[in-house]
């Protein structure tokens, strides 16, 4: 089966801030302008770099890095904390501004959005324009130095795609007149999708480059080399049709935290573990769900790991049968060593709405009813005015954060 | 450097009302007075029900981020930083 590229209009755009954070700390702070900046999640020589600015990417600073290895590159280098409510009021900002365009938009993470111009009466105006149009809005209402690229074409993944053509600050459109002369000149993991474990397995079916990929068959991508419908979906995708456009639902919530002072003392453990389950039911209790899936996962100063996860008959909706569930499981631990990081999340979801009542706990409802309550008195005074005991001396520890691909 | 202070300080704030903006003037901390050059960004937050503005601004020399609560109506000096390692 062959199919042509799509020759359609491009109708999608994708925007990308660019080096978010640490653009967003230099709007904030004039001083740090122009200078080699990362923010990591902890500054400490262990801390990982989130973002490294447009400067400090010059040098060879990457993402993922961490601050001592940036540190060897640029002695100078300076390291800044994220701001989640700064760099959260930056993404409102850049929400409101492209819902101005379109009212189909979809934030893929905290500093990219897909647009979709199909049947909007903005697509008149033509996206280049509209694209220069939202860039000098973005300087002119967020900020002189917030800066972004802009990508158009057919599907997301041709838009992601061009966004990240000429970076920072550009602004290109892929349709089917350009589309063989942009997979000539990039590599393989330039594709948004595509990784080193992906590229050796397109190598290995004699695939060295995007423009080879592109011309591969739909039954070798499909039967040879992804030996799924995942081959079927590549094919169309390389050819501008969209199949990345659909709705994932939260299956899970989690929260994890690296122990600045790792430890064995169950005490101490307990603590975090309270703090972690009572971050985790705040957001499972937001989506009027409760869990039967608990899940545990260790990580221990031997870099070892351990994990484990178990339904139980009965949800938890409380942070406190968040806990006791949790800590059945920690106490299924074989051997206790010195722990690092603590993962925990919960799954199984569903409508606490739709939960059968037991027969044998009467004060179950009683206590998830003042669980609703305690939440919106915390809502109404601000986070902690109402928490475990357990809690009570550790306000600062584990702090917010945003997650990669989330808001 | 940059340093959390978290002080209480005396500051004088201007409002445009052709731009609909209220920027920061003068700031007085530590028995030094601070004229602001700029507003680089300014937002809000929201703790509980309480309300605060937050303004980043610059003299020129150094960067301050303040907090000004519109529950109390008081002004806190939370950070001040002039750009450069710490």
């Amino acid at each position: 089966m062959e199919i042509p590229i799509n020759k359609a209009p491009p109708t999608v755009m994708h925007i990308d801030l660019n080096s978010c954070f640490a653009t967003i700390e230099q709007q904030a702070h004039p001083g740090l302008r122009g200078k080699p900046l990362v923010i990591a999640a902890y500054p400490t020589p262990g801390g990982c770099i989130l973002a490294p600015s447009i400067e400090a990417k010059k040098l060879g600073i990457k993402t993922g890095m961490r601050v001592r290895e940036a540190q060897v590159i640029y002695p100078k280098i300076i390291v800044r904390d994220p701001d989640p409510v700064l760099v959260r009021d930056v993404h409102k900002k850049f929400r409101k501004i492209c819902e101005d365009y379109s009212p189909y938009i979809v934030p893929k993470s905290i500093d990219e959005v897909v647009m979709n111009f199909a049947g909007v009466p903005a697509f008149k105006k033509g996206l280049k324009n509209i694209g220069m149009e939202i860039k000098k809005r973005f300087r002119s209402e967020i900020g002189e130095w917030i800066s972004c690229n802009v990508g158009i074409s057919t599907n997301r993944f041709l838009a992601k795609l061009a966004a990240s053509l000429h970076k920072p600050d550009g602004l290109d459109i892929i349709d089917y007149q350009n589309l063989k002369s942009i997979y000539s000149n990039i590599k393989l993991t330039d594709l948004n999708g595509i990784n080193i474990r992906f590229e050796a397995r397109l190598n290995s079916a004699g695939i060295s480059n995007p423009l080879e990929f592109f011309l591969a068959k739909e039954s070798v991508l499909r039967k040879q080399i992804f030996k799924s419908i995942v081959g079927h979906y590549w094919y169309l995708r390389l050819r501008g049709y969209e199949v990345d456009d659909f709705e994932s639902y939260r299956k899970s919530f989690g929260q994890d935290y690296a122990l600045a002072k790792k430890t064995n003392d169950i005490n101490e453990l307990k603590k975090i573990i309270m703090k972690l389950c009572e971050k985790m039911g705040r957001r499972l209790r937001a989506s009027g769900n409760c869990a039967y899936g608990i899940h545990l996962g260790l990580v221990y100063s031997d870099w070892s790991f351990w994990h484990h996860g178990h339904k139980f008959k009965c949800p938890a909706f409380t942070t406190s049968e968040l806990f006791s569930k949790i800590m059945i499981i920690f106490n299924r631990q074989t051997v206790r060593k010195i722990v690092s990081k603590v993962a925990i999340s919960c799954f199984e979801l569903k409508p606490l709405s739709d939960i059968t009542l037991s027969l044998f706990e009467n004060d179950v409802e009683k206590r998830r009813k003042v669980s609703i309550a305690v939440d919106k008195i915390n809502d109404r005074y601000g986070e902690y005015v109402i928490a475990p005991a357990i809690i009570i001396d550790m306000k600062n520890t584990i702090l917010d954060r945003i997650a990669f691909g989330k808001i | 450097m940059n340093q959390q202070i978290f002080e209480k300080v005396s500051v004088i704030t201007s409002y445009n009302h052709e731009k609909n903006q209220a920027i920061p003037y003068k700031i007085r901390w530590r028995l030094r007075e601070y004229f602001i050059k700029k507003l680089s960004y300014h937002h809000k937050m929201r703790q509980g029900r309480d309300l605060f503005h937050i303004f980043h601004v610059t003299d020129g020399n150094l960067d301050f981020k303040l907090h000004f609560n519109t529950e109390d109506l008081t002004w806190i000096l939370e950070e001040v930083s002039d750009g450069n390692t710490d």
